[in-house]
């Protein structure tokens, strides 16, 4: 068309992109993503059919996921040779000279705020308008006569668990969750830090390589811990020592762990074993489906959100492994920070309305 | 001819047509006979209507099954009747959901095909001939038939008559060879077809730029770049391209439900097809052809019209794109194996979670989370661009209006489609891993998806209408040669529009069973909205009322954008209101309302988009002739198939039914005109889908043959008009490296807006970052 078309016209959608030229680039990355992202949900819903557990389907997502992989590793690939001279920076008012990528990040946050809150208005509207399990079971057993609106035996009521009453229970299930909170906030600390030296112009170039690799591999390693406890807990769950001594003790309403205890998204005839009448020694059976799905599917959003950190966390810490942090490309670091601090923030909403209260 | 000779009788014409269209139905006669709206299911009205089993009706010569297309001839007979002296005779209606009725003597007349009665000659009988040939479709046929007997001869309403009613249904045989089609594999051919025509499309277009090149090492990497670029202008294209096929797509899909509705009682396309097919309308309209439509055009013109490069986020920009064709893919999925999504577009819990919707349910859903993947990142760089790559020089207050509009479309979409967004991942978690969220059984509440849904549904209406009101500013603007009127109020219209969107959504839930008083507030903020929507009407009326107007086709089809989203618009005011929208409620009046402000607002806005800008994108000009016809052709047979609807759902005719009865007692039986009038709509849809083909014939040949377009051929002024067409990569400035060279700035474009702070901009201007450094001393 003219000269300009040869210039800026890079058709290299594999590789490094030239950043010197400015965009725009040719990238072969948002076609793989998007196709691994339909493989895999198309995958996944063969493969989970309301519950039903179809195995023969799991190639099929690993497929997904593999090619989710692959456009990840060409992003990363076009990316690695950005060195921060083509850092656009905003023209318009209010935000001049902010860096354009910056401001984009702020507007991401802007709806993933939205995200969360549409999940807490459904926590909201189930906590406060399924009635309380222990409510339930505090009026005492059914009888045509004196309490009608009793429970009864083997009959399952539908009422809300929420998982703070078992997780408080003890400080076994609850210290986990604290150990995460403050792995997550020292780990919005430690990326700070790693921007800080990144960003120091004075530096020695080795020491802020070292620097900085170690504070985000600590990020790294935090979000690793907290993954782990998190997948535990879901999964394996805390199992109490038989130690009687000090703070650390069992009691009668202790449990083993979420799973042991039937707390699943399947489970529509869960007995906690506090809700045993003493005197007939009756069960109430509760339906506690949607307090566990609020509670799992809030908690794995946010747990979604640490593993895609943790992703692009890995990647960042090779690049910073490579000694490819100078000054001048320090942001992406800011940026990385920026959407690090919000899923701290969020634990911080989730893990008092989930864990605590 | 001249071309205004040519507008003005184009004009007349139009008005003639749309007045006969009002009045077709007052053209009625009936010189004898009985008949009426109601016979069929209000009974016999000739007389004093006594119905009476006193009255034995007959009807011979029928078979129990009959042949296709075979002739029979039959006798109406019947006896008995009012018991005074005298002889019992009468008239009779005969009715058929099938065939024809042949007239064999002068006492029988046929009032349709389907039906006949006596005529004047062949009054006070008791018996009448005729003959009916069966239909060629095979399925049974219904027969009503109304007798009345009439004691003596007194004249109307003077002596005693008796009437009374029977019942027939004939079975049908299918002859060898006449199996009826099966919707899915007309429905799977023909976007196969579709394919096969975008692909022959696009392989022309590489042969024409290049006849050398026509081979595979030059083909490939030019796929290759279309498949991974990042420009704005090529991701536009694509945009534009799949949503130009997708549109297509869905119009087959209503093809397909206009064939089945044409007549009552027709089963071409079954009930459990039909929820397929709607769902898929509704989902591929709105989310795989207006969206990306919109997307194609901000893609293109924003980072034009702010004198940007590029987009904030060209790579993203990309995927934003790549999302969309392998949700299709997702949501297309289920319809093949006859287990496509019938939830409706709006997927309303519990049945979305039922095991008793189609297993291709969960496909739909994957699909639209890809979709609110993909409009979220769309919003993110939107917003971004928007925000801080505006030209030197040009505030907020300078920004063009349909730069304004995608910026409150965006907002809007952004903050809303996180909603949706969590709701769909509910319903998929529910479907596959089996969470709870909307189980009836194990506490979920349905209403909670209708809040989630509807919270992000409204503002998504708007953000489909919004970028529509931004085209048709900037073109009446252009058209009327003058700036747009009220710009300020034009913006704060909009930004109003997108406020108040977040409110209103109560009233898609009137029926839902909320209180009361919520509904009334809802009422209230819904009949806001046409406030709003009013200053930006009168505004582009002021507008053309100050300029000196062009008739372009794309002026044409602003023009047409005015009327039909103004009646839109009225029709939208029945629903707020809480009575109306319990009587109106699910039925045709809410599609022909929801048509008019999508087709009649959205697609004509951006048809208008189309021949606007087609120059630029291109650099070849379209044809005008083809314009004009496509726009008369289009706009009378659109408002052929929306405007009738408004009358049939006034009396009541269902949506979401696969068919409907103007005859029995069935549940929801229409007036009998109700099938003419779908047959009408059915032809006018045929009409309008074809017509559009003339708008993609006109592209593609003036791809090829068009005069090359000038940088500015209709004598715009926004930024997009001073760069060359089609214009360059990037589309502005230089980049040498280090920074960006040779940026427009505000000056170079004539300051065409009124840029005198009002009190609250400058208020709201004193909390911005001052403009120039210099004023940082100040």
């Amino acid at each position: 068309m003219n000269d300009h078309d040869d210039h800026y016209h890079h058709i290299e959608p594999w590789g490094p992109h030239d950043w010197g030229h400015g965009a725009p680039h040719n990238s072969f990355s948002p076609f793989f993503l998007s196709l691994g992202v339909a493989v895999f949900l198309f995958a996944f819903a063969q493969a989970w059919e309301y519950g039903t557990y179809n195995p023969g389907h799991i190639p099929a997502i690993l497929v997904g996921l593999g090619i989710i992989g692959f456009s990840m590793f060409i992003w990363w690939r076009q990316d690695i040779s950005f060195d921060g001279s083509y850092e656009p920076l905003s023209t318009g008012t209010p935000f001049r000279k902010i860096e354009i990528r910056k401001v984009s990040v702020w507007v991401f946050l802007m709806s993933e705020m939205m995200v969360f809150t549409s999940l807490f208005s459904t926590y909201m509207r189930y906590r406060l308008g399924i009635s309380n399990c222990n409510t339930v079971f505090e009026r005492g057993m059914f009888d045509p006569v004196t309490n009608p609106t009793g429970w009864q035996e083997g009959v399952a009521v539908t009422c809300f668990e929420p998982a703070s009453h078992l997780i408080a229970s003890s400080w076994w299930h609850l210290a986990p969750g604290a150990i995460n909170t403050f792995a997550l906030i020292i780990s919005s600390f430690t990326v700070v830090q790693a921007l800080r030296y990144a960003k120091m112009p004075d530096l020695d170039h080795d020491v802020r390589t070292k620097k900085v690799f170690r504070y985000l591999a600590s990020t790294w390693a935090l979000a690793i811990i907290f993954l782990t406890l998190k997948m535990v807990e879901w999964f394996v769950g805390f199992y109490v020592p038989e130690i009687h001594l000090g703070p650390i003790h069992i009691h009668e309403h202790d449990i083993i762990s979420l799973v042991n205890e039937g707390y699943t998204i399947n489970a529509d005839h869960y007995q906690h074993h506090s809700y045993v009448d003493h005197d007939t020694g009756a069960h109430m059976v509760a339906d506690i489906q949607v307090s566990a799905s609020l509670f799992y599917v809030t908690t794995g959003t946010h747990g979604a959100h640490v593993a895609g950190g943790i992703i692009g966390l890995s990647y960042m810490t090779y690049k910073a492994w490579k000694g490819l942090y100078t000054p001048l490309n320090a942001v992406s670091i800011e940026y990385f920070g920026l959407y690090w601090h919000f899923v701290d923030l969020i634990w911080v909403l989730v893990f008092p309305f989930f864990y605590l209260y | 001819m001249e071309r205004k000779a040519l507008i003005t009788r184009s004009m007349v014409a139009m008005i003639l047509l749309s007045i006969a269209m009002v009045f077709s139905p007052a053209v009625n006669s009936l010189p004898g006979g009985i008949g009426g709206d109601t016979i069929q299911s209000a009974g016999c009205n000739c007389h004093n209507s006594f119905p009476s089993s006193d009255v034995i009706a007959s009807l011979e010569g029928l078979p129990e099954e009959y042949n296709v297309s075979e002739t029979y001839p039959i006798v109406v007979s019947f006896t008995g009747g009012p018991p005074e002296a005298g002889v019992n005779a009468g008239g009779f209606n005969l009715w058929s959901s099938g065939g024809e009725f042949s007239v064999i003597d002068a006492t029988v007349q046929a009032r349709s095909p389907g039906e006949v009665t006596h005529t004047e000659v062949g009054n006070d009988y008791r018996e009448w001939s005729l003959e009916w040939t069966a239909p060629s479709h095979g399925r049974d046929v219904d027969f009503i038939l109304h007798v009345n007997s009439v004691n003596g001869d007194d004249g109307n309403g003077g002596g005693l008559d008796e009437w009374n009613r029977l019942d027939l249904t004939v079975a049908g045989s299918l002859g060898p060879g006449l199996e009826q089609a099966d919707p899915y594999k007309v429905l799977g051919t023909l976007i196969i077809i579709s394919v096969i025509l975008l692909a022959a499309t696009i392989l022309y277009g590489f042969y024409r730029v290049n006849p050398d090149n026509f081979d595979w090492e030059h083909l490939a990497p030019w796929i290759v770049d279309w498949l991974t670029s990042t420009d704005h202008k090529k991701v536009g294209t694509l945009y534009f391209v799949a949503s130009l096929f997708f549109l297509g797509i869905g119009g087959i899909m209503a093809m397909m439900i206009r064939i089945q509705l044409a007549a009552p009682g027709l089963n071409f396309i079954s009930q459990d097809q039909y929820n397929q097919f709607f769902t898929l309308h509704g989902t591929t309209m709105i989310f795989l052809a207006a969206m990306p439509m919109i997307n194609g055009f901000a893609n293109w013109i924003v980072p034009l019209q702010i004198g940007a490069p590029d987009l904030a986020l060209p790579r993203i920009n990309a995927l934003s794109f790549w999302l969309q064709p392998f949700a299709a893919l997702l949501i297309f999925t289920g319809v093949f194996t006859g287990q496509g999504a019938d939830t409706g577009w709006t997927g309303y819990a519990p049945y979305v979670v039922s095991e008793g919707a189609h297993t291709g349910v969960t496909m739909w859903v994957a699909g639209q989370i890809m979709l609110v993947a993909s409009s979220t990142l769309t919003g993110i760089n939107f917003l971004t661009t928007m925000a801080v790559m505006r030209a030197e020089g040009m505030g907020w207050m300078q920004m063009p209006l349909f730069t304004w509009s995608i910026l409150v479309a965006n907002l809007m979409l952004f903050l809303s489609i996180p909603a949706f967004g969590v709701g769909l991942i509910q319903v998929y978690l529910d479907r596959t891993v089996s969470t709870a969220f909307y189980d009836i059984g194990a506490g979920g509440d349905p209403l909670l998806w209708s809040h989630l849904f509807w919270y992000f549904g409204h503002p998504e209406v708007y953000v489909v209408i919004v970028p529509a009101f931004g085209v048709i500013s900037e073109v009446l603007a252009t058209s009327a040669r003058r700036s747009v009127f009220g710009y300020r109020s034009m913006v704060y219209a909009m930004a109003g529009i997108g406020i108040v969107s977040f409110i209103v959504y109560g009233h898609h839930m009137f029926t839902s069973g909320m209180s009361p008083s919520l509904r009334f507030v809802t009422m209230l903020t819904t009949m806001l909205v046409a406030v709003p929507t009013g200053i930006k009407i009168f505004n582009w009326l002021k507008t053309m009322h100050g300029g000196s107007l062009v008739y372009r086709t794309h002026t044409l089809w602003a023009l047409g954008f005015l009327v039909t989203f103004t009646l839109g618009g009225i029709s939208g005011m029945f629903f707020p209101s809480m009575a109306m929208d319990v009587h109106l409620h699910e039925t045709y009046f809410v599609v022909a309302h929801f048509h008019y402000v999508l087709v009649g607002g959205t697609v004509f806005g951006f048809f208008s988009a189309i021949y606007y800008w087609y120059p630029k994108m291109t650099g070849r000009m379209m044809d005008e002739r083809l314009g004009t016809l496509h726009f008369l052709t289009a706009f009378v047979s659109y408002n052929g198939i929306f405007w009738p609807m408004h009358r049939l759902g006034v009396v009541g005719m269902a949506r979401r039914q696969h068919t409907y009865f103007i005859t029995t007692e069935d549940f929801n039986h229409l007036p009998e005109w109700a099938a003419d009038w779908n047959l009408f709509i059915s032809v006018s849809a045929f009409l309008f889908f074809f017509s559009n083909f003339i708008m993609i014939a006109n592209m593609l040949i003036s791809l090829v043959r068009g005069q090359k377009a000038p940088a500015d051929p209709w004598g715009g002024w926004s930024f997009e008009w001073m760069t060359s067409s089609p214009p360059p990569t990037p589309s502005f400035g230089r980049f040498d490296g280090e920074k960006w060279h040779d940026l427009p700035v505000l000056r170079d474009a004539n300051e065409h807006i009124a840029n005198e702070p009002g009190a609250f901009a400058s208020w709201f201007n004193r909390l911005m970052v001052p403009e120039n450094e210099e004023e940082v001393g100040h």
